[in-house]
């Protein structure tokens, strides 16, 4: 083997259950290659990091570090082999200084007779951030409140104080500013001349063919492409991401918005501090309405402030059937409105309850007989119908949630609200972490709900989704409406992006 | 979005301040207590009272102490009133056997040990803290009554702690104990890597984890930690009463209101001061109080316990200010 | 794929059987059979019937989560503020007094638990000391600590059982059939879900306290009237009493869809023969009775969280299935 290889994959995999996560992965970084490693959600790259870093334990196939095998059994086992990464959402520890956070769980090394000198350690933690040159960072203070960028900044700097000779970055330029995008930059290409690697996992093509010398491209848990940063071109990285054709009845196969007259849901000027600001929009009848943006673009939280999840600032949700002001979740499930939030296990299931109590939950009012009997074999009925209808996968509807694969789960999720008369389905992030045929079918049923006559808002992190499905889209970028498009107008994914960024 | 979300919370100039905002606490302290003296009519200040206050603040602080390192981590004991009875059993017992050494190693050992214990159940079964507690508390609470040396008076059962052995208890040490544990508690707070640690697992313990700390061990170690506090507070608690009530029916945990208090105002100053140097402050504050209560003639046993009742839920309620996760 | 009878027994639900059959064969045995003698067991009834109610009642606090710890003391309150009242003004008063007072104490403990966040058993024990200390102070200046003559009616037995037969059946009904009931258990289940699906989570929250406190004040009327009025001792360690009968039946700390209510009435009797029966075999002395069931309770905390944990473990497997990519970020979610 080449001396100048840094690490070799060799047919890596990971099952989480029935879940191939990871097919045969296999790839090698050399000393000094920065790395692009990019795919849709769900393809599979945060896990192969996870793998690299030791958060994971692989299920078969080897890892050479500097022709060594490597099998790391902790992060902490990853970092004495001098791998550390920075995660895209672990954070630090707020009701801890920011210097002690640089340093945690390593405090050992600035202990004298049992006392961690906190002097030597905040010395220790300046010297990281001038050596990397990275932004000014109040060490004394605690991380409690600093800003999600300063945060990050803390992690990059206590993945660095390791001196990784490979670190691992998982999407963290999103929540950089420019300047200090530009930083990381030149940090990573410093790095690069001291004979390091990195790998970058980053949704945006442009800046991964801009940093890196080579790119592996991952689909459905396999790497379907590896080439050099310089020879290739964002179509080229897209088409690989994509690879499959996007059939017609995957998605609308028109081309034109259709949707009813009538307004369902007026949203006007909505403010929720920190997060969304004087968000306005009407839905229609019949339309589905998608929602897209960067990470912070707040898009998941106009799905939870129209539910009367959140408290706004300003603003209203108006419900134009009924002339109601929707300020409660409870009112929004009273009148016929329905969300499904985009994080299942914790927000939408109860993970430990049977199929039977999940789908009954938000019809426990319509099932209501004189006073207030819900009878048992009522409840019995809708839950065999619906576990029927959408064909879910179980021993039983007594059957515990948490033993469904993802995609039945999800069709529990989203099919208790089709057994309600739905006026307006809030929809986050549907299609999150289930395969490709469930997808299909959680296509069909907004597709059957349109027709139905439901309004839709289709929020997704998957920009070929809300494309594919949307009538119309609005962009949002930090925390605002930047732009509205129909779906006979400029409907394709680079004019999207352009707006979103 | 990154200009959205700084607004929020800008971050405070906590070091520079904690100083002052601690002198401003002790100045309001000292303008309340001659407001209090006044309505006394001389009684509050009085050097007696004064005596009593600042001998009974001790061993609630040491308790208190206890309870920061228990709830960094998240975790609540409520069995710690019925060790202090066992801790103080064994001052005595130790005491009145080997002089000072029993009267310190005794309740020392026995309350770190049980404490000890109760995290190794806490740690081990995944039983919710609260009502493990309250299964050990009822445990312990009948170990005193099997232990309860004066065996021929069913009536009154204590135990009484020879007189030549309660220094502890008296002003000048008693003080200087509070001084050293102060020291200590801060140290080992701020200053340890198990502090540290402590402190990371209640933030966060995914974090931690991935950080390499052992999160079993950690637990274990405030076991021991808060433990030595507690075992300390029964000492010096024995020294200062000299015999012990023992308690039956869960009535133990009576015993933790005054620290609990201590511990829910000390963590609402918690933002502008260090919650191991609040909590004398806050212990201050709680006694005078109540002390205050005493000299007005407000019956003790009856209304003042509704006050401490109500201060607890209003503490409670201050702390819990704005926090957004799910409470059960 | 669909049977449409098939008899579920998890080992979850087969526990607190077991514990029953167990601690009841055992003082069976050790008490040569006093414990089964028709007159003891009629004693056992009627010791169990308090617990019945206010557990039954304490039940919809234990679905959500929570715990309701002040149970003991409201009663104490309940019974000393209507007693007090129907001797003042008028014997028919203590029935409604008892029962507002008790609803009233119970929705002002959820009010707090709810829109403040405080932990309920860190606020149920505050109102522990606090409100004793009120009843104590009420108990130091009231002349009489029996209720009115006329009111004792209430210990008749062709009042008092066909009473306790219906507040059961009505409890059971709107527990098990009813939205109040499914609600509470949404919110024990998992509080995010329940909040996300519109469940109104403060309000239920407020609800299940004041329907333990009705039962307090229904429990209230039971105990004035079969002891004839307060004394100090009323309703010490009664809470514990209570939350034991309701985790010795085998429901879940956590609540959640584990709270049955038949699982109330099962761990009410096998903490009534607990007492009972130490009584019988000679170790009736606190030391002795207050160690067993601070160890039995251990014990079946222990045995029910393995149990579940057991009958979720091999459920659990194809669960992982989850994970795929935003399996980083799902690990933090879990924590917040």
């Amino acid at each position: 083997m080449s001396a100048d290889i840094m690490l070799e994959i060799k047919e890596l995999n990971k099952y989480f259950g029935p879940t191939h996560a990871n097919k045969d992965i296999s790839f090698t970084i050399k000393k000094g290659e920065i790395k692009g490693l990019i795919g849709e959600n769900g393809s599979g790259k945060s896990t192969l990091i996870s793998q690299i870093a030791g958060l994971y334990a692989s299920d078969s196939g080897t890892m050479l570090l500097n022709g060594e095998p490597y099998s790391p059994s902790s992060p902490v086992d990853a970092n004495n082999h001098a791998i550390s990464i920075v995660m895209q959402e672990l954070g630090v520890i707020g009701s801890l200084p920011a210097g002690v956070n640089v340093f945690l769980g390593r405090t050992k090394q600035f202990t004298k007779n049992g006392i961690v000198n906190l002097k030597s350690l905040n010395k220790a933690a300046a010297e990281q951030f001038k050596k990397w040159d990275l932004p000014y960072v109040p060490l004394n203070k605690l991380t409690d409140g600093m800003m999600i960028e300063t945060r990050k900044i803390i992690e990059l700097a206590r993945a660095l104080s390791v001196e990784p000779q490979l670190l691992l970055l998982d999407e963290i330029t999103q929540s950089l500013s420019m300047n200090n995008r530009n930083k990381l930059y030149e940090l990573i290409n410093k790095l690069k001349s001291m004979g390091r690697s990195v790998i970058v996992i980053s949704h945006d093509v442009e800046e991964l063919i801009h940093i890196t010398d080579s790119i592996t491209v991952l689909r459905d848990g396999e790497v379907v492409g590896d080439v050099i940063s310089n020879d290739t071109s964002a179509d080229d990285i897209k088409r690989m991401m994509v690879g499959r054709e996007i059939s017609g009845d995957y998605y609308r196969d028109d081309m034109k918005p259709e949707y009813g007259d009538d307004v369902v849901v007026s949203v006007r000027n909505l403010t929720v501090p920190g997060e969304i600001e004087d968000v306005s929009f009407d839905v229609h009848e019949s339309e589905i309405l998608g929602f897209c943006g960067l990470s912070d673009s707040g898009i998941h939280t106009v799905g939870k402030a129209v539910y009367g999840l959140l408290k706004p600032s300003g603003g209203q949700v108006y419900l134009n059937s009924k002339e109601l002001v929707i300020k409660k979740a409870s009112k929004a499930l009273r009148n016929n409105m329905a969300y499904v939030p985009k994080d299942r296990d914790n927000e939408a299931l109860m993970i430990h309850a049977s199929i039977h109590d999940n789908f009954n939950l938000p019809s426990l009012t319509e099932l209501q007989g004189s006073i207030g009997y819900l009878s048992p074999g009522k409840l019995k009925k809708l839950a065999l119908e619906m576990t029927n209808k959408l064909s879910v996968k179980c021993t039983d509807i007594y059957q515990t949630m948490d033993a469904l694969s993802g995609g039945n789960k999800q069709k529990v999720n989203l099919g208790r609200w089709l057994a309600k008369d739905i006026k307006l389905l809030i929809l986050d992030c549907p299609t999150r972490g289930v395969d490709v045929g469930v997808k299909a079918y959680i296509y069909s049923l907004i597709k059957e709900a349109k027709k139905n006559g439901t309004a839709t808002i289709l929020i997704s992190d998957e920009l070929t989704e809300v494309l594919g499905m949307s009538d119309r889209l609005i962009v949002m970028k930090d925390g605002r409406v930047n732009d509205v498009i129909h779906r006979d107008e400029d409907f394709t994914e680079q004019s999207v992006i352009k707006v979103m960024i | 979005m990154q200009t959205l979300k700084s607004k929020q919370n800008p971050p405070q100039e906590k070091n520079q301040n904690q100083a002052i905002f601690a002198l401003i606490l002790i100045a309001v302290i000292i303008i309340a207590a001659i407001v209090f003296n006044i309505i006394t009519g001389g009684e509050f200040l009085d050097s007696t009272n004064i005596v009593i206050v600042l001998s009974h603040i001790v061993w609630p602080t040491f308790v208190a102490w206890g309870f920061c390192f228990l709830f960094a981590c998240g975790y609540t004991d409520l069995s710690i009133g019925a060790i202090i009875v066992l801790g103080s059993f064994a001052t005595t017992i130790f005491g009145n056997w080997l002089g000072y050494p029993g009267v310190i190693l005794g309740g020392i050992f026995v309350g770190t040990l049980l404490t000890f214990l109760n995290f190794n159940v806490f740690a081990f079964t995944k039983i919710p803290s609260w009502i493990a507690g309250i299964s050990l508390a009822m445990i312990y609470e009948a170990l005193a009554v099997f232990l309860k040396v004066n065996k021929t008076t069913e009536a009154l059962i204590y135990v009484e702690m020879d007189k030549s052995l309660r220094l502890l208890g008296k002003l000048p040490w008693s003080v200087i104990v509070l001084a050293i544990g102060l020291v200590c508690a801060y140290i080992v707070y701020n200053r340890t890597s198990v502090g540290l640690n402590i402190r990371a697992l209640g933030g966060n313990k995914e974090v931690s984890k991935a950080l390499g700390i052992n999160i079993t061990k950690t637990l274990l170690m405030v076991g021991l930690i808060s433990g030595l506090f507690i075992g300390l507070a029964s000492v010096i608690q024995q020294s200062i009463a000299g015999r012990t009530l023992v308690k039956t029916g869960l009535t133990s945990i009576n015993m933790m209101f005054h620290p609990l208090a201590i511990v829910l105002l000390a963590q609402v100053l918690q933002k502008r001061l260090n919650i191991i140097i609040a909590v004398p402050i806050c212990s201050i504050i709680i006694y005078a109080i109540f002390n205050l209560l005493t000299l007005v003639r407000v019956p003790s046993g009856t209304l003042q316990e509704a006050f401490l009742g109500a201060f607890l839920i209003a503490f409670g309620i201050i702390g819990q200010r704005g926090s957004k996760g799910v409470v059960k | 794929m669909m049977k449409m009878k098939k008899i579920r027994i998890s080992l979850q639900d087969v526990v607190p059987f077991a514990a029953f059959i167990i601690i009841f064969s055992f003082f069976a045995i050790t008490s040569k059979g006093s414990v089964l003698s028709a007159f003891n067991l009629s004693i056992l009834l009627d010791q169990s019937v308090m617990t019945i109610i206010v557990g039954c009642g304490a039940l919809f606090v234990v679905a959500q989560g929570s715990i309701d710890l002040s149970v003991g003391v409201n009663l104490a309150f309940t019974s000393v503020v209507a007693t007090w009242a129907a001797n003042a003004a008028g014997d028919w008063l203590l029935i409604p007094v008892a029962l507002i007072v008790g609803t009233l104490v119970g929705a002002f403990t959820g009010t707090v638990v709810s829109r403040f966040k405080v932990p309920s058993f860190m606020v149920t024990i505050a109102m522990l000391i606090g409100m004793r200390g009120i009843v104590n102070y009420i108990q130091s200046f009231i002349s009489t600590q029996a209720i009115p003559e006329s009111m004792m009616i209430l210990s008749e037995p062709y009042v008092k059982y066909p009473a306790f037969l219906l507040i059961i059946i009505v409890l059971a009904y709107v527990f098990e059939f009813t939205k109040v009931g499914k609600y509470c258990k949404a919110i024990g289940e998992n509080e995010t879900t329940a909040r996300f699906v519109g469940v109104p989570v403060t309000f239920m929250k407020i609800v299940a306290f004041a329907i333990c406190g009705l039962t307090v004040g229904l429990g209230s009327l039971f105990s004035l009237s079969s002891n004839g009025g307060t004394s100090q001792q009323i309703g010490l360690f009664f809470e514990m009493k209570v939350a034991m009968a309701i985790f010795f039946g085998g429901v879940l700390v956590t609540g959640g869809t584990s709270a049955k209510l038949y699982k109330v009435l099962l761990g009410s009797f096998s903490i009534t023969i607990i007492v009972n029966g130490l009584n019988h075999i000679g170790l009736s002395q606190t030391q002795y009775s207050q160690s067993i069931q601070g160890i039995l309770l251990l014990l079946i905390l222990g045995v029910t969280i393995l149990a579940s944990k057991k009958s979720r473990k091999s459920a659990q497997l194809p669960d992982e299935a989850e994970a795929i990519d935003e399996q980083a970020e799902e690990k933090t979610a879990h924590l917040k």
